[in-house]
């Protein structure tokens, strides 16, 4: 049987959704040289912030993204402001212990302010698809592709037009350079780990409507974004979106055309990243990371 | 200085006193381990039988043969070291003589190692997975008050033998966890000995985001049921995606998640049409007990002061667990007190009809458990935003719907 077409479709709308998940992580890793293992929780936190204005006073998802956003952002900044800029000159691995702590008691504050119900938003959209030909297409996994598409044009306009955005761009590729030239190293991090909460509370608005919504589903999505931004380079925002449609590419194919692929399409995933580590450890376009 | 000495001895031999005799005043309460899912993927079912527990524990009056009940509830967080770490301290430092509890199956599977370290009366109000039994089954200090695997799947064959036509075709989706792979045999053998045709049966991995490679795949070989042998986030993310892509199949079967309220909000209008099977179900009109009209009332009577203490419809694990700690408190008064061994073998004399799951009756099951009880399961529909009773066939029954989008 042809799948071909539905292959193709599945799979872009799912590399939406992963490079929703990524993007964020890139780019705080790009800046920073965090490795942010609470990214996941922020995904948790802006379904949660989408599933609460829904019920609360039935505002849209979609609109309520933007502010959730901008929220998102500040506790970020905030964040990084009080704890992480601690650990910055501190080993990996403490850092990596620090966000993972971050994580479980945002877990834990989330499961006492919403109980751990599986929950999900569900304005009419979510349910919405259509067919092109033999091809379905689901409505709600368009936008989520749709919004992924303008956040990432709008993140790399902002890094390539904007004096912010240079200047985020200086300290990745040249943070002693980017010091001598006057950038506020302080600000521009905490600028940068905002804007990456930011972009996971948008991953988590959409996947409030297209998921289910628990406390516990960073930690997923946070293995999964690592496993993306591995393949496609650590540190690059390219190489995340590549990473990101490579690995959705892959998984859907495996769901096609390997009996039982559905069960397997995870295992071959990773197996295709355990490939490319090895033949190509800094990832496909990422940057070489010796430190 | 003399007498400050004198006085301080005097005040530690007092507060030694005091600590010797606390044991005495422990011994005024019977303590029941209740570890249950409180927290994790298993809450709705934790979150349940706690309240079940509690609430028997109220209705009954709050002692047993003379001495307070004193429940010890614990959240095992549905991990499996949690789990471990929760049944050691109740089994060593607690010493618990009783425990209710855990409810999911893996959850259940990784108390087994610690259970065994002192093996406690173990009363299971949950867990369908048949390596229980063949784990533990035939354990005398065992009890499992919960339908196996097989008794799910007897029902659902039949319910769907006596509402569809000969002849139709099956596919089935089950998870790659123990949950999945537990049931999908069973599921096979007797929907295949009712005369059902199974066309597909595709595993797909638990938290999977989508689904819909498998949807196609199941689409194009136009079977009339879909059976979803899947838990909790799985549940909800399949029934989004077929709602979404208004999946061609007329029948659509769950087994873990139909019944809860936090499903059928999760799903929203998706909830429409879905087959379910589970041991109780709100509005099944079972008459009461004579002998113990204040435990186990007429099913009506006891959901209504149910909905007037909680605020909400009692869901299958609340009168599960509510009727296993009724049990045990029966057991230990009939007992006349705390002996486990004389505790045990009232618990096997039991036989008590009309409670809200049926009989209480510890019997062996074929497959090797000694001491089974309530077995019977109710197969309902989602329709029109309610429960439609579909089997077994009685007053209540009505004509299941084919799915509509």
């Amino acid at each position: 049987m042809d799948f071909l077409p539905q292959l193709i479709v599945d799979a872009l709308l799912l590399g939406g959704i992963y490079t929703l998940m990524v993007i964020g992580l890139a780019l705080s890793f790009g800046v920073t040289r965090v490795i942010n293992f609470a990214h996941g929780e922020g995904v948790m936190l802006g379904a949660y912030g989408a599933y609460t204005v829904f019920v609360l006073s039935g505002i849209d998802p979609l609109v309520a993204m933007p502010f959730l956003m901008v929220a998102g952002c500040l506790l970020g900044m905030g964040l990084f402001r009080i704890s992480i800029a601690r650990v910055l000159k501190e080993p990996h691995v403490n850092q990596i212990l620090l966000t993972f702590g971050i994580g479980l008691v945002l877990q834990n504050a989330a499961l006492i302010a919403w109980k751990a119900d599986e929950r999900s938003v569900v304005p009419p959209y979510a349910y919405s698809s259509f067919e092109l030909g033999e091809v379905i297409v689901p409505g709600g996994r368009l936008i989520g592709f749709g919004v992924a598409l303008t956040l990432v044009l709008i993140l790399f306009v902002w890094l390539k037009r904007t004096e912010f955005g240079r200047a985020t761009r200086a300290l990745a590729e040249q943070r002693e350079a980017a010091v001598l030239m006057g950038i506020n190293v302080s600000q521009m991090y905490a600028l940068a780990f905002g804007l990456s909460v930011s972009l996971g509370v948008a991953t988590g608005v959409i996947m409030s409507f297209l998921g289910s919504i628990s406390p516990f589903m960073g930690f997923h999505i946070l293995v999964k974004g690592f496993a993306i931004i591995v393949l496609g380079g650590l540190g690059s925002i390219v190489g995340a979106v590549i990473g990101a449609f490579l690995l959705a590419f892959a998984e859907t194919a495996v769901s096609y055309y390997v009996p039982n692929g559905t069960g397997w399409a995870e295992a071959v995933a990773f197996a295709t990243l355990f490939l490319v580590l090895v033949l190509r450890p800094r990832g496909i376009i990422g940057q070489a990371v010796a430190d | 200085m003399h007498r400050l000495s004198s006085l301080g001895i005097l005040s530690c031999l007092a507060f030694a006193g005091a600590l010797a005799t606390a044991p005495a005043f422990a011994q005024e309460s019977i303590k029941i381990g209740v570890p249950m899912e409180l927290s994790g993927r298993f809450v709705a079912y934790g979150a349940s039988g706690r309240r079940g527990v509690e609430l028997a524990a109220e209705v009954y009056g709050g002692k047993v043969a003379g001495k307070k009940i004193d429940l010890l509830v614990r959240d095992i967080q549905s991990e499996s070291q949690a789990t471990i770490s929760v049944f050691n301290e109740l089994i060593s430092k607690e010493k618990v003589n009783y425990i209710i509890g855990p409810i999911g199956s893996p959850t259940v599977a990784a108390a087994i190692p610690a259970w065994r370290q002192g093996k406690p009366i173990w009363l299971v109000p949950g867990s369908s997975s048949t390596k229980l039994e063949e784990e533990i089954g035939q354990e005398p200090e065992f009890f499992h008050t919960f339908p196996y695997a097989y008794n799910y799947h007897e029902s659902v064959a039949a319910a769907l033998k006596s509402q569809l036509p000969p002849g139709q075709k099956v596919a089935i989706v089950y998870t790659d966890d123990n949950y999945g792979r537990t049931h999908q045999p069973y599921a096979k053998k007797y929907l295949t000995d009712a005369g059902f045709e199974i066309v597909a049966e595709e595993i797909v991995r638990t938290n999977a985001a989508d689904m819909n490679p498998l949807l196609t795949k199941i689409a194009r070989l136009k079977p009339d049921v879909l059976l979803g042998l899947v838990q909790t986030t799985d549940a909800v993310t399949l029934a989004k995606q077929i709602y979404t892509r208004k999946l061609p199949v007329p029948y659509l079967v769950g087994t873990a998640a139909t019944q809860l309220d936090e499903w059928q909000k999760a799903v929203g209008p998706a909830q429409e049409g879905w087959v379910g099977v589970t041991t109780y179900l709100p509005g099944l009109h079972r008459p009461g007990n004579t002998e113990y009209p204040k435990l186990f009332p007429p099913s009506d009577e006891w959901e209504a002061a149910f909905v007037k203490k909680y605020g909400q419809q009692p869901d299958f694990e609340d009168a599960g667990c509510y009727v296993t700690a009724m049990l045990l408190f029966l057991a230990i008064d009939k007992a006349g007190g705390d002996d486990k061994d004389k505790v045990a073998a009232e618990l096997r004399k039991m036989d008590i009809p009309n409670t809200l799951l049926g009989t209480a009756k510890f019997v062996a099951t074929p497959s090797g458990t000694k001491q089974q009880a309530f077995t019977n399961m109710v197969v309902f529909q989602r329709h029109d935003g309610k429960d439609l009773m579909l089997y077994p066939p009685g007053p209540e029954t009505g004509k299941i719907h084919a799915v509509k989008y």
